[in-house]
């Protein structure tokens, strides 16, 4: 094939596609949608899978979570590595935590309930808490006999059909805690919390100083944990804090997912499946789209075989027609998901896990967008078979 | 006496379909003379189209050999016959067989196009036959704005641009009415005096056979002798 034949597959190409407008702008809206309909679900369900893992990271593990090793129950000198941490350059946010349990007694309801002592103004840059406050107030520093509770502990939040026990409580109420040691204290209502996710939900947020006046111990956490500017950078930013000294387990936020791991893996497996079947099926519709228009076009093709036009340009024509249509197609299909994606991290889709906007990753963004276009080009070499009609 | 342009001897043309064995053209053997402008005629089904398409490389014989100007043209490859029909051949067909995408001018220009002729030259020549046929005012219309006898005027003009050695017209007038009929008869007449345009036409109307320098005429796929 030559420069002049490229010249002539080129013109023929664009004659075709500029003279039926109708069937371009039906075409390139079949592969559009198709493209969208194998990403958009996709995205959602990577968008689902992200948001289980962010409740997990922002509620209960932070992107690196510091645990005492085997032999110890505590961190010590938790206020001095909580500074070092803090001056490391790119982290966004460290918190301690001391994770105990009492139980909640309202009115006649008594329930276990896990409790994190925190230092409300450091869990600010680490979890979502302090942004989940539904009713009331989030913690101060100066708070005493005041907690926040998460909505999976509140009845009027709880669903009628949900059979476990909640508490008949709002903001300003009062409960009682009593606590593992025997101490028991009563404590003020001052918010109420809704992360979205049902790994936070369930908990009790107390300021840090009163754990130093139940257990009588300071500077001590069950776990420190790290937030940093984006995931992926687990390793690097573990390098920096071994380099300060700290010789204490730490735990990236993966190891620390257990069951919400074997959900992901299930819900990635589902996610690639439905994709290649939807693959399967846009290529089917692809196929019967461009063989229907090829097919319209044999008395077309067999005209210019028949006056001399090389087989070489009248396959050539039909595959850069096909081209055309799967990259517009793939073009206004990827403009089409980049709108949806930023309606939906506008006005994120509310699911019970929270809310959650899709993801598109590069990697299905161009595995879909190379398939589809591929599809089109096989397609459109279809002509191929019927270089021996003759004009009857 | 003139050359002989186009030689078939002994050509068949045999479709299968099975067991069942169709002779479309049995032992046709026929000469024409570079210049010559022959009809082929005979009743329907009687295989004129055939030996048109035998003879225009738009179809292969079963058996036989075809000379074209002194090239034995059966045993050419496919690139090799469709490259022989864009430099030598030209066709009107009997449904004009226009591009729809194209307009009057590109339809024309596609051939010298594809025959890597510089742009300012094939649109001149494009330009040129078009006028020639009556065209030159109707350039940038598409076949769907063309009248019948404009569309055959057209596939003319397309047939001719690139001066081919023999132009091949199956039923040209075939969907033309009648005073389009007569001009598309009396355009062949005039380019085969004029110019010496060697024109194979087949046709069922007796009195445009008439037209032409000599009548072949064919019966059930063989050359009927009673009737030369």
């Amino acid at each position: 094939m030559n420069k002049n034949d490229l010249k002539v597959i080129s013109f023929l190409a664009y004659k075709n596609i500029s003279k039926s407008k109708a069937t371009f702008f039906v075409i390139v809206a079949v592969m559009a949608m198709s493209f969208l309909s194998i990403t958009f679900f996709a995205a959602i369900i990577d968008g689902l899978g992200y948001e289980f893992e962010e409740g997990m990271i922002r509620g209960l593990t932070g992107h690196l979570m510091i645990e005492p090793s085997a032999d110890s129950r505590y961190l010590e000198n938790a206020d001095s590595m909580v500074g070092k941490i803090k001056k490391i350059p790119e982290v966004v946010g460290v918190s301690k935590r001391v994770e105990a349990s009492a139980v909640a007694t309202h009115k006649t309801i008594q329930l276990g309930v896990p409790i994190f002592f925190v230092n409300p103004d450091d869990e600010r840059q680490v979890s979502r808490f302090s942004e989940s406050v539904v009713l009331g107030d989030y913690l101060s520093r100066k708070d005493n006999a005041e907690l926040i509770i998460g909505t999976d502990l509140v009845e009027a939040y709880t669903r009628e059909d949900d059979a476990k026990k909640s508490l008949d409580v709002t903001v300003g109420d009062t409960i009682q805690l009593s606590f593992s040691n025997g101490m028991v204290k009563e404590y003020k209502i001052k918010g109420i919390f809704k992360t979205g996710s049902q790994f936070s939900d369930n908990n009790i947020l107390i300021n840090y100083d009163d754990y130093e006046d139940i257990f009588h111990e300071s500077d001590v956490a069950s776990a420190i944990l790290v937030a940093l500017p984006s995931r992926g950078r687990e390793e690097e930013f573990t390098r920096k804090i071994i380099d300060l000294g700290v010789t204490d387990q730490i735990n990236p936020w993966q190891s620390k997912m257990g069951k919400v791991k074997q959900f992901i893996g299930s819900l990635q497996i589902t996610n690639t499946i439905t994709g290649v079947v939807g693959l399967f099926t846009a290529f089917a519709t692809i196929y019967i789209i461009i063989f229907i228009n090829v097919t319209n076009k044999r008395k077309q093709i067999g005209i210019l075989k028949a006056v001399g036009i090389k087989k070489e340009i009248i396959l050539g024509s039909y595959v850069l027609q096909s081209l055309i249509y799967g990259v517009a197609g793939v073009v206004i299909g990827i403009i089409a998901m980049q709108g949806l994606i930023a309606l939906l991290t506008v006005y994120p889709l509310s699911m019970p896990i929270g809310n959650v906007v899709p993801i598109l990753t590069t990697n299905r963004l161009v595995t879909t967008a190379i398939t589809l276009i591929l599809a089109s080009i096989v397609q459109g070499s279809s002509p191929r078979k019927k270089r021996r009609t003759t004009i009857s | 006496m003139n050359k002989v342009i186009i030689s078939a001897k002994k050509v068949e043309r045999i479709y299968s379909n099975g067991i069942v064995r169709t002779y479309a053209l049995k032992d046709v053997s026929v000469d024409i003379q570079q210049g010559e402008f022959v009809a082929i005629m005979g009743p329907s089904g009687s295989g004129k189209s055939t030996l048109l398409h035998q003879l225009g490389l738009l179809d292969n014989p079963t058996n036989g050999s075809i000379l074209i100007d002194g090239e034995d043209v059966v045993q050419l490859s496919d690139d090799t016959r469709t490259r022989f029909r864009l430099e030598k051949l030209g066709y009107v067909f009997q449904s004009y067989n226009l591009i729809p995408e194209l307009t009057a001018l590109e339809n024309v220009y596609i051939t010298p196009m594809a025959r890597g002729m510089p742009e300012e030259e094939y649109t001149a020549k494009a330009k040129e036959m078009l006028t020639k046929v009556g065209l030159g005012d109707r350039m940038d219309h598409y076949p769907s704005e063309l009248s019948g006898g404009q569309q055959q005027r057209v596939s003319i003009a397309r047939a001719l641009v690139n001066k081919p050695k023999i132009l091949f017209a199956d039923e040209p007038t075939a969907n033309l009415d009648s005073d389009s009929s007569a001009d598309t008869i009396r355009l062949f007449r005039q380019l085969n005096k004029e110019i010496g345009q060697t024109i194979v036409m087949v046709t069922h109307e007796e009195n445009e056979g008439k037209q032409a320098d000599r009548i072949i005429w064919i019966k059930d796929g063989i050359i009927d002798k009673a009737k030369k």
